[in-house]
């Protein structure tokens, strides 16, 4: 038994049968606590809608964080490319709602990469003031057209639609880790970079593709997340951050995911299990503020248990 | 037959800042023969090939490869020109497969309109390990999967599968086992038979002697002189190394003083899961106590756990009067030191200066508040007192070679006056010179009734160094041998194995 144990932890869809189990426990805990409320096949198929809008944003972020980078301006490269596709609707139509968001993810992810790399400082900083100016220019773009999508061009907010886009979208990350040099160039980066650069790795190429990355698919995120929730308001003084979260929980589940060799299964689990606690939190009455705190808390333990930590090595 | 030239290196220099690191060296390498490179730790040897083989860029000169003149960007471009490397560092990464690893960096091979074919990779790279008798490590694994030594098989397989002109191996040997060594020496014999060349970097002299055929020596970034192995023994390198002739018996010479009655530190018991077993010792005032075996026998615990490094330990570690040792603060407040093997990531702050590296201990001695002149004068002395080759205290620790950096390690814990010092491979990877240093201080500080712990892989070492030895074989102690002109390398090998 205990060899058969040993065996099946070293197996690549270990950590995604843990990840479904803990899924299987959150779902029964609340079904328990609320069985009027929670955990209906209905129910689950919602919390569902909203797991797959955020693990895009979370597959994106994800070729950043594997570098040990972070990304802090998701949020407003979220809110910026929404407002940009309705801005354009009335000229463009469907492509607006298609394409705009890709082409505009695209682009501030190409410049958040470039000016981290000409910049020569740290990550984080880089993008939180990108972020800052991407928040000036969604205020600007507001003007044009509003914040509100009209009810033609909500497709992608309902199933199958939704579905299908998000589908393609994990593929296409699926595809970019295990079948081109990014996946793993990225991976080397964030293991040694001088190594990898000894190796003949172009680092800084390879992170300004990782950010432009970053970009195209917080763009598609931003295609599913217009239509779900229908209106964009702009956002400024960095409380645009507040959207960088629940993408960020995904990719967490992702890295702490990563040796079992399945990142984008994970970061989707990751996700509904968020998106469970949440309605969870909802279903049994608990205000918003308690809800952060224990989803906060619950992230924080599975990545711990599911860690292995050897003692004494350097966590940075 | 007149031999062919391989590598034709004309006027090769590099400099670091003030470091004049390589100065001016013209050297030929033949083909079909393994060449060694010796000389001190900073004479260049290192710094000459990786100018070669693209980890760093080339200061001045040329290297004309098989007729190519070469100026390679980085490894892979090397090895695109006929020029590998197997480095002494770990040099696969984290968070890639086994192939991934093999072919870092040269994927091109396995690309078709910029998708990478996986499975071909996957295959290609298990038939390559398959043909080096790896079969045990499968190209689909991460590589954490595997223990360092499997990982440096890892790196052989992806340094010379594609047959290079030019192989360099640097410094390798250290990092292997017995088993790991004879399958590295094994490819570079094949290479020479190939009628290719191996430019081998090595401390052993009697490991240059044995695999060699012809030797270049190397003097503080100069050229010094080309001989042919089987004119030389090591004596003869020794002289040419260091510039002078180097005395036969640099170990000490006393053989029947008896022991202190006086214990300094003990061990009573001591258990680390996979690494020690129920261990008790005790090492007394004015010794030097050996602890000798394989690499993997557990022997590195030994130190880590007297230093109060070691998790999830088990048994007693008490001072002399009983005062307990538990972690890493008690051991420096009763005056421990500890060096350890991997000296760059567990014993030195390698982005930081000399300075720090030095007074880091001593902080808490020092009077507060601290005085930056102070703290410059404290590392100044004892960075002179053990000869630290450098610009200044304010220089990096990362721009000095592997014995100047152990040379700080030892003035560290030389100016925290430390009563007990644990030196876990006190010469690893350094130059004969530095060593006889270093085997001059340890009988000055056991004169001085200082208590002194070596964790050694070098059995010469240990016998000429300790008054006595712990053989550990399985996470055990497997003997003891005392201090005798008797000794022999058969009696801690027979242990041993």
């Amino acid at each position: 038994m205990q060899s058969f144990l040993k065996k099946a932890k070293t197996s690549q869809w270990y950590g995604v049968g843990l990840l479904v189990v803990i899924s299987v426990i959150i779902w029964a805990i609340f079904k328990v606590a609320a069985p009027a409320t929670f955990g209906a096949p209905d129910k689950l198929l919602s919390y569902l809608q909203s797991a797959l809008i955020y693990a895009v944003g979370g597959c994106g972020l994800y070729f950043i964080c594997v570098m040990g980078l972070f990304d802090f301006s998701i949020g407003a490269m979220l809110i910026l490319s929404e407002l940009m596709a309705i801005a354009f609707i009335p000229r463009l139509g469907w492509l607006s709602v298609i394409v705009i968001p890709i082409l505009v993810g695209f682009l501030l992810g190409f410049c958040n990469g470039i000016a981290y790399i000409k910049m020569h400082i740290p990550s984080i900083i880089v993008t939180t003031g990108l972020s800052l100016i991407y928040e000036s220019f969604s205020v600007w773009v507001a003007d044009i057209n509003g914040t509100r999508l009209d009810d033609a061009y909500k497709l992608f907010g309902a199933y199958p639609w939704n579905l299908i886009v998000a589908v393609l979208a994990y593929l296409l990350c699926w595809f970019i880790l295990k079948y081109t040099k990014i996946g793993t160039y990225t991976n080397a980066i964030g293991a040694n970079e001088l190594v990898a650069k000894n190796m003949g790795v172009d680092v800084d190429k390879y992170k300004a593709i990782a950010f432009t990355l970053c970009g195209t698919f917080v763009g598609i995120m931003s295609i599913l997340y217009l239509g779900y929730g229908t209106a964009q308001t702009p956002q400024t003084g960095m409380l645009s951050q507040a959207l960088n979260f629940q993408p960020l929980m995904g990719t967490f589940f992702g890295l702490a995911f990563k040796k079992y060799g399945h990142p984008v299964v994970s970061i989707l689990i990751g996700e509904y299990i968020v998106a469970m606690i949440f309605a969870g939190f909802v279903a049994i009455g608990m205000p918003t503020t308690v809800n952060n705190i224990v989803t906060g808390a619950t992230l924080l333990a599975i990545v711990t248990l599911t860690t292995k930590r050897v003692n004494g090595a350097v966590v940075k | 037959m007149a031999k062919e030239i391989m590598l034709h290196a004309v006027d090769i220099d590099k400099r670091f800042g003030p470091t004049h690191a390589v100065d001016h060296v013209s050297l030929d390498f033949y083909k079909g023969e393994i060449h060694a490179l010796i000389g001190e730790n900073g004479s260049g040897k290192s710094t000459f090939t990786n100018m070669l083989t693209g980890i760093i860029t080339i200061g001045g000169g040329t290297f004309e490869l098989d007729g190519e003149k070469i100026a390679p960007k980085n490894q892979v471009d090397a090895n695109h020109h006929g020029a590998a490397v197997i480095v002494q560092e770990q040099g696969t990464l984290d968070g890639l497969t086994v192939a991934e690893n093999m072919f870092l960096g040269d994927e091109d091979q396995f690309m078709s309109k910029g998708i990478k074919n996986t499975a071909a990779m996957y295959k290609k790279a298990q038939e390559l390990l398959d043909g080096y008798g790896l079969a045990h490590i499968k190209a689909t694994d991460p590589i954490e999967h595997y223990n360092f030594e499997d990982r440096k098989l890892v790196e052989i397989v992806k340094s010379t599968w594609f047959k290079p002109k030019v192989l360099v191996v640097d410094e390798t040997t250290t990092a292997l086992s017995q088993s790991g060594r004879e399958e590295l020496f094994r490819v570079m014999r094949e290479v020479r038979d190939d009628n290719r060349t191996v430019i081998f970097i090595s401390h052993d002299m009697g490991e240059v002697l044995e695999m060699s055929d012809t030797i270049s020596i190397l003097r503080d970034g100069e050229f010094i002189k080309t001989v042919d192995a089987k004119d030389v023994d090591q004596d003869g390198l020794k002289t040419l190394m260091v510039g002078r002739k180097m005395s036969e018996h640099y170990y000490r010479e006393d053989y029947g003083q008896s022991l202190s009655g006086d214990v300094a530190i003990s061990m009573k018991g001591v258990s680390v899961p996979g690494q020690l077993e129920n261990l008790s010792l005790e090492l007394h005032k004015g010794e030097i106590l050996g602890i000798g075996g394989l690499s993997e026998c557990g022997m590195h615990e030994v130190g880590k756990a007297l230093f109060g490094a070691s998790y999830n330990r088990t048994g007693e570690v008490k001072l002399g009067d009983g005062t307990p040792i538990n972690d890493i603060n008690a051991a420096i407040d009763h005056s421990i030191a500890y060096a350890s093997k991997d000296r760059d990531n567990e014993s030195l702050l390698i982005a930081d200066t000399i300075q720090d590296n030095i007074t880091l201990p001593s902080l808490r001695k020092m009077k507060k508040p601290l005085s930056p002149k102070h703290e410059r004068e404290f590392a100044e002395k004892y960075a002179k007192q053990m000869s630290v080759k450098m610009v200044g205290v304010s220089q990096f620790v990362s721009a000095l070679s592997g014995g100047n950096k152990q040379k700080v390690v030892l003035a560290r814990w030389l100016g925290a006056e430390s009563d007990i010092l644990v030196l876990d491979s006190p010469t690893r990877g350094i130059d004969i010179k530095v060593k006889a240093d270093i085997y001059n201080l340890m009988d000055e500080m056991r004169k001085q009734g200082k208590a002194i712990l070596v964790i050694s892989e070098e059995i010469m070492e240990l016998i000429g160094m300790c008054d006595r030895i712990l053989v550990m074989k399985d996470h055990k102690v497997a003997g003891e041998l005392e201090r005798s002109r008797d000794l022999t390398e058969n009696d801690l090998i027979s242990l041993m194995v």
